[in-house]
């Protein structure tokens, strides 16, 4: 597949070493563009929007940043959020100038034991980009699970997380 | 079917032409094309350097031992290497474009891993960065301060002191390793005290995924070398006599731990409060120092809180977040600075409450990188 150039850019500061470790593609051999295809074909199916499930996962990481790595109860729903300082700051793959504070939100659900791990950067790449990053990335959010644990979306427990496909 | 192939076949062959030529006009840009020596004029010719054209501001500064921080190794993602070429900078790329404010395009500042040298340019470079310098060192010495947070003392060994005042950081190179392909550069506060120049410790707080804590954390050993530059940075003390009231959490504690004993070493009989906050009692660290230099000096006062204490830490110090323990404690800071150092959020949050107290923003200092 053809790249533009800037496509190139974004691909290579995706790559492990570029901006973190790990990288945000992990072990997914896809194409990047068929990532982004996949995660959206599977929030349209929830009924929702890339923005929809970052405001929500913005809201608990405000909630969490703001109980200074204390646990906090979310408002909404039975979650509770908890941020992990970490100095410094993380520029987007994507280089549009803006930074982002290090450190990772996690949110569980105390009921279910269910949890996620997420980043400021996170956010903005979803919200911004539809960007969930690759399977096998540490900070990888699968939109279904998202939407699952903060209840958003129609049917989300009936969704296939790795097709995006309905079930 | 047979009128549409060759008009497929007209497009295909515009395409693989513009191609080429793109990939030509690259690799003559690359191999072929030299500029020369230029000259870079810094600070209305404070320095006048001359290098060989073709390489990054950034880096042909670096070459000639001015070392302009950045966090993405010259990427064009971060944003911090920018300064003003007020002339030969050429046209904005359309990379820089959207790292620059507007008012920073009419001030002619720049993103200096992305503007070349290709003629002679005039530059503002900040004095603070003409003072930095390269150093090699040997780890000296890796101690557990916490679950996640380890102390790191270097000797120096080329040069053999450095100069610094408490409070600046220097950069610590993590060398590539694994699957990074280039070595990386992250700040970190001195956490010594600069009377000792021969050595320097560092505070550092593992970040999951990091580049450079994971190397400290999983492959750096005592004896190893490292390298570094600096000093940086303009959060240190002021020339007041006002009060102090500090501000920190975690590995926010290195400049801190710095000016205390500094103040403590030089009578510098400043009164001062220090705030530390944490979460549980397994994240403190340094307290009974600062408590033995709380007991030993009047102008000193350390409150160590924490935020969400479990039964078995058997705390009964302050708890809460250190931002509403500094609510309850500090009536009236009108008249004090503020120190603050720790992670963004925490610094966002500790500046609105001491700014609700009366202190005015000129008198809020802070370090959002520790």
């Amino acid at each position: 597949m053809k790249r533009t150039p800037s496509e190139q850019r974004i691909i290579e500061l995706l790559a492990p070493g570029a901006l973190c470790r790990d990288g945000f593609l992990g072990d997914d051999h896809r194409e990047l563009q068929e990532i982004l295809d996949a995660d959206r074909a599977t929030v349209e199916a929830l009924g929702l929007t890339h923005r929809d499930i970052a405001a929500a996962l913005d809201d608990a990481c405000r909630a969490a940043m703001a109980g200074l790595e204390a646990p906090v109860h979310l408002t909404s729903g039975n979650l509770v959020a908890e941020f992990h300082d970490a100095m410094g700051f993380i520029p987007s793959p994507w280089g549009e100038g803006k930074l982002f504070a290090k450190g990772e939100v996690v949110v569980t659900d105390p009921a279910t034991g269910d949890r996620l791990v997420y980043t400021p950067l996170s956010v903005h790449l979803i919200g911004k980009h539809g960007f969930y990053q690759g399977r096998g990335s540490p900070y990888r959010l699968d939109p279904a699970r998202v939407a699952r644990l903060f209840g958003l979306g129609r049917r989300a427990s009936n969704l296939d997380t790795t097709s995006g496909k309905e079930t | 079917m047979t009128s549409v192939l060759p008009i497929i076949l007209a497009a295909a062959a515009a395409c693989a032409v513009t191609t080429s030529l793109a990939a030509m006009l690259m690799l003559a840009e690359r191999y072929l094309v030299k500029y020369g020596t230029c000259r870079l004029d810094v600070n209305s010719s404070d320095r006048v350097i001359e290098v060989k054209g073709g390489k990054s501001v950034l880096e042909s500064l670096k070459a000639e031992g001015i070392f302009v921080p950045s966090a993405c190794g010259g990427r064009g993602t971060c944003a911090y290497c920018k300064l003003k070429i007020t002339e030969g900078g050429g046209p904005v790329a359309p990379t820089e474009l959207a790292l620059l404010s507007e008012q920073e395009l009419s001030e002619n500042v720049r993103i200096t891993c992305q503007v070349k040298v290709r003629n002679d340019m005039s530059l503002v470079v900040p004095e603070h960065l003409l003072s930095a310098g390269e150093y090699r060192g040997v780890v000296e010495r890796i101690t557990d301060l916490t679950h996640d947070i380890k102390n790191l003392r270097i000797r120096l060994v080329e040069p053999k002191s450095i100069k610094y005042q408490p409070g600046q950081y220097i950069q610590l190179e993590a060398p590539a390793y694994g699957s990074n392909p280039e070595a990386v550069f992250r700040a970190y506060s001195m956490s010594s005290m600069p009377d000792e120049d021969d050595c320097l410790e560092l505070i550092i707080r593992l970040v999951p995924g990091g580049i450079c804590t994971t190397w400290v954390f999983t492959m750096l050993a005592e004896g190893d070398e490292v390298r570094f530059n600096g000093p940086y940075g303009d959060f240190h003390l002021s020339e007041t006599d006002r009060e102090m009231i500090w501000i920190a959490g975690g590995s926010g504690m290195a400049p801190f731990w710095s000016m205390v004993r500094h103040m403590a070493a030089h009578d510098m009989a400043r009164k001062t409060t220090y705030f530390f906050g944490a979460v549980r009692a397994r994240d403190l660290f340094l307290v009974e120092e600062l408590r033995k230099l709380d007991q030993h000096h009047e102008w000193f006062t350390f409150v160590p809180a924490l935020s969400a204490p479990a039964d078995e830490d058997n705390w009964d110090g302050e708890t809460g977040r250190i931002t509403d323990v500094v609510d309850r404690h500090v009536s009236d800071g009108s008249q004090a600075e503020v120190y603050l150092c720790g992670s963004p959020g925490m610094v966002d949050a500790a500046g609105r409450v001491v700014t609700a107290k009366g202190i005015p923003p000129e008198r809020i200092f802070f370090d959002k990188f520790g």
